[in-house]
This record gives structure tokens, C-alpha cells and sequence, in this order.
């Protein structure tokens, strides 16, 4: 069995340690380029959203490398992404590709399901080596998190440019090494001491700005999708904090909440104010997440979502209404295959403009000399 | 005689390139709008030259560029401030119309609503994925019928009845127009027809959810158009004004936050002057071919000697060339 998965953040490189540890073979983690959106866009229905398609390029890259299996998770209520499994199995088999899905839906909404795939992963191994393996791997995920969000808060301040750049990039290469609890905790510890000692420019809380990003999870994670977001808004001197990280998403979908307590209970309910009901995707969680941001001192959120994805149109259309009640600027991107940055870069930094100008008082109502 | 000190303010737009110098009290003293055709760097070399042939007695002392060839002009005069063209227009308009509270400008591939609150920008829309109703369009109609882009405006004042176009997409606007000058139309009554619909367009697209407040004010090069004024005041109920320099007003913009970050910073201008138009500063572009993204990369070559890169998605063409 030969695996393959999707890539989403650089906590994907966690899956192929997932692989590696239970005995598999798994092609090297495959962070979508012009190339992977060029063959998903060709082969995927012209109205289905662009992670579909991105997946799809994805998926067949993979099988150009020999992946033999491909391990993907499902959706849940009513995006359409719940079908995307299913969806993505047919075009491949028109395509005459030969491949098997595992496909990890909720485990609360189909145990059944969920245990047979467990089983299908499962190899000959134990399950107490099941298990350890992927309480390692949760640790793994926790800790990316934990180190990344740390990062997305001094990368503004950096005193020489690149060096929270270096540390991230060093502890992806090292995590998909760390096959015990120890080495993990091993990792957190250096990790944890080179964070610390990161020479940073001081700068007052009051003159510093804080964006939050919300969306759809698959754009508003992999950098490769969102015309680098993330690095757009760092580099223009601002701390962001995203509503997805990967951990969080284990806690909330994987594990017992009574063990996991994940946050995003809390946020479900803070953003049920706006959707009473979940109407799939994220959209209920993005609205909590906005009211979240905006009563924790953030300047302003980024709303990405793929161009034609459901639950997310209706975010955006609620978004001017909770825009004004939480006085909060929001701008709304949405993501295809054009990927022309022009007017990205304009919208981007215009916003970023206007949340100074909200902030600090204008330059323009100032007289001049 | 002392020089004159003056502010420079680039705007690079898909369309146009505009050059304006202010004074100190922010009064244009030279004003040029010219055509890209695709040109940006020989234009603006053009307009810097009838600048000092005009005015030899000028020094500059900082200088701003905005619109979509910000970056590229930036760095081949030298300038002290690149800002985006959305900050640049609302700073000439409240610099004029201290009032305003909304601002329609209409350019030659993007459209953009600004919404202002006491001199300050709150909120604003831009066209991301559609042309439609922009001056290219006009353009491309203009040359279809035969009427210069210059009369399109006036000959539309004289149609005396509407006819009802669809604007949401130039494609079908264009078989729509079409079709009704198959009916019989007159070639002004069409004209008023699409300048209706684009401003049906423009404001459901861009002003969808937003309320929109007068005073207006109509700038871009599209506000040359009498015809689209007259639709923007028919469909508000309201009067909108045109600022004197209306299509060089991100060009103002641009110099007039030179002009406060001069005053701010007491920074020494990085302007080249008058030698920018002898350098020999060209780009050129290339596919990079170190991983599957392919990306394309701009390298800006002056006198030979490769002085700054974009386009790359990884960093390290463009760290290249800020680290020389």
C-alpha cells in the first residue's frame, strides 16, 4: 500500500510521519504548485469549488508517483465537500486511474465507517502501536500549532528578517523525524529555546495590529491556494492568527470534546448569534470566529473563501451586517485559478490603510507644514 | 532665483500614465495624462521631460507613484512613497472635497467605490473578478461604432429615449447592444443605454450592502463621460461632482502623501531627476524553472546590471535583489 494525501498548512508533513510509523509507504508530502492547479482545473467539473480542484491535481500527481491508496478527510453537514470523496473517486476512475480512498468523515457522524478505516490503515500492526502512533502524530500537530502561532506573532518584529522563517522551516524537517513522545517533546524544548531567543524590535502594544483570518479552511490554510495571504499581511508589519489550525481541528473532530475541550465549541457558540443552525462548511465558526477576534484586541479580519463555495457566500453576505455591529473592518477574498496578484495587492493593502487610519487617526485629515 | 520646490506624483494605470507636480500648498502647477499603450516606462519618461521643459526652474523634493505599475515606476524614478492607488485617490479627494463622503472612480480596467467618513477612508469596494463597466470597455465600444471616445459622452445627452441593456457582462452587453441597433436604435440611444447599465452594474456590484451617502464625487478617466454622469446622477437622485484634475487624481494623491511623508520624515528624496529619462532601464520577464510553479518572473535591469525581481511565489528571486 502505497499512500497518499492531501496537503493543507505545513502540518500535512504530520501525515506522512502517520504512514511512515504504521509501516506504509507514503509519496513525500505534495504542496500544490501552478502545475497541481493546472491538471485539477482541466479535470474537475467548471462549477465545483477550487479545493475540489486544487485536491484533484493533487490526487493525480500523487498517482504519477505511485500512490496507490489516498487517505483524505470528508465533509460534514451540508457543504458540498462531503461529496468531494466520492466525487473525486469518479473522475479518477474516468480517468482510468486504478487508486483506493480512505476517506476519515466526522467520527461522530459515521463510527461505523470510521473503524473500518482505522482497520484498512491498521495494517498488521497492534493497535497499542496504532495508538501510540497516532497519539505521537496529535502531539506533533499540537506543537506545529503551538510554535506556529507563537511565530505569527513576532515574524512583524523580527529584528533580522528570515529568522522566524528559519525556525518554522527547521521544525517541519525535524517533526516528521520525531517517532517517539520524547523526541516530540525533545523538539518543543529546542524549538521553544530558539523561539525565545529570537532578537525581536520592541515596539508598544498600541501601535501594533493584529488581523484575523477566517474562511473556508482548505484556502485560508495552504498558502499555496490563497496567493500567500499570510506572508502578504506579516510582511505589511501585522500579527495574524487564523481561525484553522490542524491540532484544532483533531480536538474538534477526532477526539471526544469531553477530552479535547476544543475551542471551537466556544466559537460554535458565539457565531450561532448569526447562523442558528450549521449550514456546513464553516460558516457558523467564522462568524463566531470574527466576534472572537473582535473582543480580543485583533484591528481587522481577512475573510478568504473559494470562488463559488456555498456556505461561505453566505458568510459574506451576514459579514457587512456583523462588520457594523462589532465595528470591525472585514475584506472578503475570494480564491480561483486566476492568479494575478495585482488586485489582491491593492484590495490587501488598502485595507490595511484603512485599518491604520481607523486606528492611529489619519494622515490625511492632518494638515500639512 | 531659489528653485521652486515641488512634489511629484506618479499614477501607473493599465490605461493611462499620469504625471502631476504640486507645490507646497498642494496647487497643480503641471499636469499630463497620457496614454500607457503599453509603455509605462517610456511614458513617464516623456512626461518627465515636457515637466522640466515647461518648468526648468522645479526641484523636486519628494516624489510618490501609485496604480498597478507602482512598483515598476517606483523603482525606476526613485520614488519615496508607492501607495496603492485606493489610498491615493481618497487623499486628492478629501484634499479637494474635505465633505465627500462617497467616491465613485471608474479607470481603464478597474472600477472601485471609496466611502469615507471625516477625511478618512472606512470603507471601500474594488472590482475583483470582472471588468465590466470599466473605460476599456467603453474603449472597445467607442472604436465598434465609430465615435471617438472623446464625443461618446456628449452624443449620449442627445438620445431622447432609453433603451434597456444588459451590463452585468460586457460579452452580453455587447450582443445586446447589438441586437437592439438591429431594432433600429439610434447609435445614441445606445450609447445612453450602456452607460446606463454600467452604472446599474457598478453600483449593485460594488456598492451591494453598502449605503452610499452625497456628496459624491466622480473621478477616473471615465468621468470625462458626460453620459455616465448624467446615469450615475439619475440613478443616486443626486448631483455628483467632478474634480477639476478627475482623471489625474491618483497622481495627486500619490504626490501629496510624498508631500506629508516629506513632512514627516525630513527624508532626503531618492528621485533620480532629470537623468531618469538617460537611463537605460528596461524589464524583462522569464519563467522560473526550479520547481513545477513556473513562476514568472519581472527582473528590472538598469544600465545592464539586474536591480529587482517579483513574481516569485518563494522569496528567492526577490531576496536576490534586495539584498544587493
Amino acid at each position: 500500500m502505497k499512500l497518499a494525501f492531501p496537503y493543507m498548512g505545513e502540518g500535512s508533513v504530520a501525515y506522512h510521519k502517520l504512514a511512515t510509523m504504521l509501516g506504509h509507504e507514503a509519496v513525500p508530502t505534495l504542496k500544490p504548485t501552478q502545475k497541481t492547479i493546472n491538471i485539477g482545473v482541466k479535470y474537475a467539473p467548471e462549477f465545483a469549488c477550487f479545493p475540489l480542484k486544487v485536491m484533484l491535481g493533487t490526487y493525480i500527481e500523487a498517482i504519477e508517483q505511485g500512490a496507490d491508496t489516498i487517505v483524505s478527510s470528508g465533509g460534514h453537514g451540508p457543504c458540498r465537500a462531503g461529496f468531494y470523496g466520492e466525487l473525486h473517486q469518479k473522475v479518477l476512475q474516468s480517468l482510468k486511474y486504478d487508486v483506493d480512498f480512505v476517506i476519515f468523515d466526522s467520527v461522530f457522524d459515521n463510527p461505523r465507517r470510521c473503524i473500518d478505516n482505522v482497520k484498512k490503515m491498521k495494517g498488521n500492526n497492534s493497535f497499542k502501536t496504532v495508538i501510540y502512533t497516532a497519539r505521537t502524530v496529535y502531539r506533533s500537530l499540537k506543537l506545529m500549532d503551538e510554535i506556529e502561532k507563537q511565530l505569527q506573532k513576532m515574524r512583524p518584529y523580527e529584528a533580522v528578517s528570515g529568522t522566524c522563517a528559519q525556525i518554522w522551516k527547521n521544525l517541519q524537517k525535524e517533526i516528521a523525524q520525531a517517532y517517539t513522545f520524547e523526541a516530540v517533546d525533545r523538539l518543543r524544548k529546542d524549538t521553544q529555546e530558539m523561539v525565545h531567543a529570537v532578537e525581536l524590535i520592541p515596539v508598544p502594544e498600541a501601535s501594533r495590529l493584529r488581523i484575523g483570518i477566517v474562511g473556508e479552511i482548505y484556502v485560508v490554510m495552504e498558502s499555496s491556494v490563497n496567493m500567500e495571504m499570510e506572508e502578504k499581511l506579516l510582511g505589511l508589519g501585522c500579527e495574524v492568527q487564523r481561525s484553522q489550525y490542524l491540532g484544532d481541528w483533531v480536538d474538534f473532530h477526532l477526539i471526544p470534546h469531553r477530552i479535547s475541550k476544543p475551542h471551537e465549541l466556544e466559537i460554535q457558540k458565539i457565531g450561532s448569534e448569526y447562523f442558528p443552525i450549521g449550514i456546513g462548511g464553516h460558516a457558523r465558526e467564522n462568524m463566531g470566529w470574527i466576534k472572537y477576534f473582535a473582543q480580543n484586541g485583533f484591528d481587522g479580519v481577512v475573510h478568504i473563501l473559494p470562488f463559488s463555495c456555498l456556505p461561505e457566500l453566505m458568510s459574506q453576505s451576514i459579514i457587512p451586517q456583523v462588520s457594523k455591529d462589532l465595528n470591525m473592518p472585514v475584506i472578503s477574498f475570494p480564491m480561483d485559478e486566476q492568479s494575478g496578484l495585482a488586485n489582491n495587492t491593492t484590495r490587501i493593502e488598502a485595507f490595511i490603510e484603512l485599518i491604520k487610519a481607523k486606528k492611529f487617526g489619519s494622515m490625511l485629515t492632518k494638515k500639512v507644514v | 532665483m531659489a528653485n521652486l520646490g515641488v512634489y511629484l506624483g506618479v499614477d501607473v494605470g493599465s490605461v493611462s500614465t499620469n504625471l502631476v507636480a504640486v507645490d507646497d500648498n498642494k496647487e497643480v502647477l503641471f499636469e499630463r495624462y497620457l496614454r500607457t499603450g503599453g509603455q509605462p516606462i517610456d511614458s513617464v519618461k516623456m512626461a518627465l521631460q515636457e515637466l522640466y521643459q515647461e518648468h526648468p526652474d522645479i526641484e523636486i523634493i519628494a516624489a510618490g507613484t501609485t496604480g498597478s505599475g507602482r512598483q515598476l515606476v517606483g523603482m525606476m524614478i526613485g520614488a519615496d512613497v508607492i501607495k496603492n492607488e485606493i489610498t491615493a485617490h481618497a487623499t486628492a479627494t478629501v484634499h479637494f472635497f474635505p465633505d465627500v463622503k462617497t467616491i465613485f472612480e471608474i479607470g481603464g480596467q478597474d472600477s472601485k467605490i471609496i466611502l469615507v467618513k471625516d477625511g478618512v477612508v472606512v470603507d471601500f469596494a474594488m472590482n475583483s473578478v470582472c471588468a465590466a463597466g470599466t473605460g476599456s470597455f467603453l474603449d472597445h465600444q467607442s472604436e465598434r461604432l465609430r465615435i471617438p471616445i472623446e464625443q461618446f459622452g456628449d452624443m449620449a445627452l442627445t438620445a431622447e429615449r432609453d433603451v434597456r441593456i444588459a451590463g452585468r457582462c460586457t460579452v452580453f452587453a455587447e450582443s445586446d447592444m447589438i441586437a437592439k441597433q438591429q431594432y433600429g436604435f439610434s447609435k445614441a440611444e445606445i450609447i445612453r443605454g450602456l452607460c446606463n447599465a454600467l452604472v446599474r452594474n457598478y453600483i449593485t456590484n460594488l456598492g451591494r450592502g453598502k449605503s452610499l451617502e452625497p456628496p459624491y464625487v466622480f473621478q477616473g478617466g471615465v468621468a470625462a463621460n458626460k453620459g455616465i454622469r448624467a446615469a450615475f446622477e439619475k440613478e443616486m437622485g443626486h448631483p455628483v461632482m467632478i474634480p477639476q484634475y478627475y482623471g489625474t487624481m491618483g497622481a495627486i494623491g500619490a504626490a501629496i502623501l510624498a508631500a506629508e511623508n516629506y513632512a514627516k520624515t525630513g527624508k532626503k528624496t531618492k528621485f533620480r531627476g532629470l537623468d531618469t529619462v538617460e537611463l537605460d532601464f528596461v524589464s524583462t520577464s522569464f519563467e522560473c524553472q526550479d520547481c513545477s510553479n513556473a513562476c514568472e518572473i519581472v527582473q528590472i535591469v538598469l544600465d545592464g546590471v539586474p536591480v529587482i525581481s517579483w513574481g516569485d511565489r518563494c522569496g528567492k528571486w526577490s531576496a536576490v535583489s534586495k539584498g544587493q
